[in-house]
């Protein structure tokens, strides 16, 4: 291939791992090895399962594998039980989990054999797979955000459409309520809403609820963005045209007002869905957001705030290093998008 | 000046929009502030009624609102059921100690902020452009929560380290840290802040630094011989200011609220913890009291940046005239 | 405020003494608690680290702990319960009498005493002082403890320096009423008082001089979210037995420090000499200190525990439908035990306290040392024997394992736990998975603190619960109001005039005898029962008492941590400050 092809390629690498964690995360089930609940409470706080290709006489294996552990009984020192080794599986069946709904599966990507244990990223406090968790909690927050952002834009478009549409009244009422809420702290808001909502006996309605809430604070940046561009559009050439030949209202926002947003809308998308992930990560931190024993970055993150796990468990910040990356990911779309966008324009 | 009388009465409704909006919000979690003494069985229901009565809880929200309203006529700014005294004396030492923090922090991060980031436009593309790009994208990605932490593990790591020692306090007696005062113990929030501020600012002077040395009367200027280093200074930097202009005064809205997190994690005594704590206590005078100075600063911060950006920049004038 | 009974012979003896003598044992007592202390040198400061600030320093209003540490420090009361000994001794009343009836108490006040800005104390103060605390417009908290069947004491002045106190009933703890209650300075806030003004005086942010008390130390200076000086009173009435005047710090410091690890970084460089309450996370991390720049103490349990209840109300089926048939599994007594026979309470205390906390399987723990029923069955967890008794009640399991009942309806609940409590929803996650392995399908749902209160106490729209109750003495009466059917925290049944069962109306009657009754051991054998009666029905699954953990530096002389509050603060007066170069605990 010729060479502006590979280096259009090569500028658009970053896309592999962005499109690759979402996948991951959107079936956590499968690619985790444990059930992000299940505790093994004899074995908190974990380091990372050592992978070994050498066994204890020697030999050479071609399959890494791993030890089970053992608590010594008189000086409950947690020991490796070199007797037996597990070697690493891939599609192997374990723990329960739903793909969607009540369709349920057992096949995870990888694993090794009970009562061998590989906890890849090590253990948390009651003895769970902080892989696993980081991956189910991520599908929480990841998905928090991305929603939240949806709700934000699709209430900020529609608003944001209307007013610089139809212009006068509703433009007048739109501008106030805007500058209301970008007046307000949002963080307090954000805490003040949440201490208001009522009991959601069952964790999916919360996580919805959050989601709600988080989008409909964050709707009034995109609704100004789209109303701008509504109201200059309106004034194209070709709008008048359209009018003068009796278009309706309806088909000009269609055909030729609208696609003058979707631009920006993605480009806006693709700067909130990191706001709203911290949004989301912020509350759980702050113990408002999604709770135990349900996994989110926010609440595993909140675990840092313990002195003991700061300062002697290094592997419970990982939730934090595979957050920024993301956010570095999503960073790099946004800056890729916005270059395509100014090129386009021009 | 009318338009000027006209924003300044705008901003005063948004403000009362404001404050009708939180309080309703506000008023409509469940329970108040005297439910934990529910729980404790020495005190009477009789007793937690009767100080529900005595400070007017239950009332409806149009009389509360009312009420509160007074209390800002008066200057007392409400009754912290918390603390027992009055909000203004509780919340204006606070929101001293958050100013101080924010106030250090904006102006570093400006001043660093314009540095780099002319320096960033200038060499544009070449090494130092990438070097700084990548810096202020890992910066940008890496969450004031993540700041707080890690810098609060290195500071407990490296505590010899001098700057760091300060935060923890000095090692000596007890009675010396107390007169050491607040400032010496400003490092680490300050450079928690500052780095949270930074990527965006950075990113805001380079490219309005582009853009100003890629407008028509620059190559202009450059056309008629005139020294790079003057063009740059008194053609290309004034234009790129102006648009940072409103920029500023968002930063400064923001003095008030930006630094919640970082307060609360690194212990700093402003009003973020406390704010923090009288929502969850429904000490709802006290979280009013944060949230209409925050509004306050935010609105002003908007006006000054309307201000500035149409005191500064004829053309605007021109158009709304 | 504490109440501890006297030791188990010690108070019919004390009595019956009193009685013939007329004298309280005050020249003794005195004494007693000096000996005890080692004698400091003067001079000096030490600080104090507290998660939270205090809210108040007004005796009359506060009621949380911060307030109540600092306010011990610059208060004094009556008579005073040694944290130590667990008896009351004479603090600013010398000599007491009680009527053979029991109802009035005689106090002799000491003479010669000042407040700290020079003006004298005497009978005035002290009628003033209980007239705030039973004003019904203060609404103080303290003021439900001086009321007896809704009726209060009354207080007479029969001379300048001696009081009398008439109740309308005997009351079985005695003088231990007057622990905690400070005595105020009527030269300061009677004009406040009548001009309806008490309510705002003496906030944390009060000028100094506004301030007056009978306590060790006096206010100096308070700045604000950051900390509280103190200043040596000159005018303590106090001396040790060298006759040298207490206290003998010059200076106390209450700095607020609210980020866990910088209190234990502090605690570690020197920037706090004493913390009065650890976490367990704090503990361990200081206990692995190579240095051990730090003295700790495990002091055991206190008298907070920690249990899981269901609701056992009598609901309207119309308006919560989803709640009778779970009310049905609720009321049987078999799947109660069931569900204590499967918490593993040992792990709890491992994983969630570091091993730092005590199973508990009645009300009293085992740090209320008098009180507790040691002869209560401790039963081992038990899987096996819970899936035994559910069977026996009617339960089965599906083939996934799934528990369902005697119409087959399948069993699941949720667990209302407090959000802003780390450490509970973590116990909460264990008792889901333990629950787990009986086949039932647990959710725990935080939520947040008074939306909890809220659902518990009024709308009583929950399923099971867990929380946590501090007792405020070690004596069963604060606790009266939870166990009766009528009371007002009677949690797992509110509102019910009657008694629901025999358990609970023998309960009830067994409560109201403790409360009359004026020989411990009478008083004992009621609340053994109690216990006894709690521990088989099981109205409250209790689980877990956390212990108490206190932390100081080396330098800090006379560090002896009791049970009760103020943990290390109760003998402030004689703390001081060691030499220079003291490495070693005491």
């Amino acid at each position: 291939m010729n060479r502006s092809a590979r280096r259009r390629i090569h500028r658009a690498l970053w896309l592999v791992p962005l499109v690759t964690l979402h996948l991951v995360l959107l079936f956590p089930g499968f690619f985790a090895p444990y059930d992000f609940a299940e505790q093994n409470r004899d074995f908190p706080f974990r380091p990372p399962a050592r992978l070994r290709f050498v066994d204890a006489n020697g030999a050479f294996h071609l399959r890494p594998f791993v030890y089970a552990l053992k608590v010594d009984d008189v000086s409950s020192v947690v020991q490796e039980d070199t007797s037996r080794v597990f070697p690493l599986r891939f599609f192997i069946n374990g723990s329960r989990y739903s793909v969607l709904g009540p369709w349920n599966a057992r096949l995870h990507l990888f694993g090794v054999e009970s009562p061998g244990r590989l906890w890849l990223f090590g253990t948390d406090d009651f003895g769970r797979d902080l892989f696993s968790r980081i991956l189910f909690g991520g599908r929480i927050s990841v998905f928090a955000g991305i929603l939240g952002a949806a709700i934000a834009l699709l209430a900020g478009a529609s608003l944001g459409v209307i007013a610089g549409f139809y212009g006068r009244g509703a433009d007048a009422a739109f501008m106030r309520l805007v500058e209301l809420f970008l007046a307000l702290p949002w963080l307090y808001l954000l805490l003040a809403v949440r201490a208001v909502l009522p009991l959601r006996v069952r964790t999916v309605d919360a996580f919805l609820l959050l989601v709600a809430v988080t989008g409909l604070i964050g709707w009034a940046r995109p609704a100004r963005l789209v109303r701008g561009i509504v109201l200059s559009a309106r004034e194209r050439g070709f709008v008048l045209a359209a009018r003068s030949m009796c278009a309706s209202d309806w088909y000009i926002l269609r055909r030729h007002i609208l696609p003058q947003t979707y631009a920006t809308l993605l480009t806006t998308a693709v700067l909130l869905v990191p706001q709203f992930i911290l949004a989301e990560v912020t509350l759980s931190f702050l113990g408002l957001g999604v709770s135990e024993p349900i996994p989110s970055w926010g609440n595993l993150l909140a675990q840092l705030q313990s002195y003991r796990v700061l300062t002697s468990y290094w592997w419970m910040y990982l939730p934090a290093a595979i957050l920024v990356m993301l956010f570095l990911l999503y960073h790099r779309a946004s800056s890729a998008l916005e270059k395509r966008a100014t090129r386009v324009s021009l | 000046m009318v338009r000027t009388g006209q924003r300044l009465l705008h901003s005063l409704l948004l403000l009362a929009g404001v404050s009708l909006f939180s309080f309703a919000l506000l008023s409509v979690a469940p329970g108040n502030f005297f439910d934990e003494l529910r729980l404790n069985p020495q005190i009477s229901p009789k007793t937690v009624a009767s100080l529900e009565q005595q400070y007017g809880v239950n009332r409806s929200l149009p009389v509360r609102y009312a009420h509160w309203l007074g209390s800002i006529a008066n200057g007392s700014l409400g009754y912290s059921l918390l603390y027992r005294c009055d909000v203004g004396s509780l919340v204006l030492p606070r929101a001293r100690n958050t100013l101080l923090l924010t106030t250090v922090a904006t102006l570093l991060a400006w001043a660093f902020a314009l540095v780099w980031g002319i320096l960033e436009a200038l060499h544009r593309g070449k090494w130092l452009d990438r070097l700084g790009g990548v810096c202020t994208s890992l910066l940008l990605a890496i969450p004031d929560l993540l700041l707080g932490l890690m810098l609060l593990v290195l500071a407990v790591r490296a505590g010899s380290v001098f700057a760091f020692r300060a935060y923890l306090g000095s090692g000596g007696t007890a009675a010396s840290e107390a007169s050491a005062g607040l400032g010496s113990r400003l490092f680490l929030p300050v450079l928690a802040l500052t780095l949270g501020i930074l990527p965006v600012l950075v990113r805001h002077v380079r490219s309005a630094m582009i853009v100003a040395l890629d407008a028509p009367f620059v190559d202009a200027a450059r056309a008629h011989g005139i020294s790079a280093s003057r063009v740059i200074c008194r053609h290309a930097l004034p234009a790129a200011l102006n648009s940072l202009l409103s920029l500023l005064g968002f930063s400064i809205g923001g003095l008030l609220s930006m630094s919640l997190i970082t307060e609360v994690i690194l212990g700093w005594p402003g009003l973020g913890p406390l704010v923090l704590e009288a929502m969850f206590a429904r000490d709802t005078y006290v979280v009013m009291a944060a949230v209409m100075l925050s509004a306050a600063f935010l609105i002003a911060g908007n006006l000054l940046a309307d201000i500035l950006t149409y005191w500064n920049d004829p053309r605007i004038r021109v158009v709304s005239a | 405020m504490s109440r501890y009974p006297l030791s188990a012979a010690s108070l019919p003896l004390v009595a019956a003494v009193m009685l013939v003598i007329g004298f309280p044992l005050q020249a003794v007592a005195q004494d007693d608690t000096l000996k005890t202390g080692v004698h400091g040198k003067t001079g000096g400061s030490l600080t104090v680290a507290l998660r939270t600030e205090p809210k108040t320093l007004n005796p009359v209003l506060s009621v949380d702990a911060a307030s109540r540490e600092v306010i011990g420090a610059i208060q004094a009361d009556l008579i005073h319960i040694n944290r130590e000994t667990q008896r009351t001794e004479p603090a600013l009343a010398t000599e007491w009498k009680i009527s053979p009836d029991g109802k009035r108490y005689t106090l002799r006040l000491r003479r010669g005493v000042k407040f700290s800005d020079g003006a004298p104390f005497d009978a005035d103060d002290v009628l003033f002082s209980f007239k705030l605390y039973l004003d019904e417009k203060l609404n103080s908290p303290q003021r439900d403890l001086l009321l007896f069947d809704d009726k209060p004491l009354t207080v007479t002045k029969l001379d300048p320096y001696t009081v009398r106190f008439d109740l309308p009933r005997p009351y079985g703890a005695g003088v231990r009423l007057f622990d905690g209650l400070a005595m105020m300075p009527r030269h300061l806030l009677e004009t406040p008082y009548h001009e309806g003004r008490l309510a705002q005086m003496w906030a944390v942010n009060s000028p100094a001089g506004a301030l007056a008390g009978l306590g060790p130390f006096h206010l100096k200076e308070y700045v604000p979210g950051q900390r509280l000086v103190l200043e040596r009173n000159p005018n303590y009435w106090k001396t040790d037995a060298q006759g040298v005047r207490l206290p003998y710090l010059s200076q106390l410091i209450f700095s607020v420090v609210t980020s866990e690890d910088a209190q234990v970084a502090g605690l570690q460089r020197g920037e706090a000499d004493i913390v009065e309450r650890l976490r367990a996370d704090d503990y361990s991390v200081l206990q692995r200190d190579a240095q051990k720049r730090v003295c700790l103490r495990d002091l055991g349990p206190g008298l907070e525990s920690i249990f899981l209840f269901f609701n056992l109300n009598h609901l309207d089926p119309a308006k919560q439908p989803d709640l009778a048939p779970k009310q049905e599994w609720f009321r049987e007594l078999r799947f109660r035990q069931a569900v204590s026979l499967a918490m593993d309470r040992k792990g709890m205390a491992r994983l969630v306290y570091g091993g730092l906390a005590t199973p508990i399987w009645t009300s009293a723990t085992p740090g209320n040392k008098l009180w507790l029923n040691a002869a209560l069955p401790h039963p081992e967890r038990s899987i096996e024997k819970g899936r035994a008794l559910l069977q026996s009640a009617g339960f089965r399991w599906d083939s996934q394992g799934q528990l369902l009942d005697a119409h087959s309806r399948p069993v699941a609940f949720t667990i209302l736990v407090s959000s802003s409590n780390a450490q509970r929803s973590r116990l909460a996650t264990l008792a889901v998975d333990d629950l787990k392995q009986l086949g039932m399908d647990v959710q725990v749902v935080p939520m947040e603190f008074r939306a909890l209160v809220d659902r518990v106490l009024n709308t009583k729209n929950y399923e099971a619960v867990l929380m946590n109750i501090v007792n405020g003495d070690a004596d069963p009466t604060p606790e009266m109001n939870l166990w009766l059917s009528s009371g007002e925290m009677h949690l797992w049944d509110l509102g019910e005039a009657q008694p629901a069962t025999p358990w609970e109306a023998e309960i009830d009657s067994l409560m109201r005898a403790q409360l009359i009754a004026t020989s411990f051991a009478a008083r004992k054998q009621a609340y053994d029962r109690v216990q006894e009666l709690v521990s088989q029905n099981l109205p409250l699954i209790f689980l877990l008492s956390p212990n108490i953990l206190v932390g100081a530096r080396p330098v800090v002389g006379n560090f002896r941590p009791a049970v009760l509050e103020p943990y290390a603060l109760w003998n402030a007066d004689q703390l001081f400050v060691r030499p220079a170069g003291s490495a070693t605990c005491q």
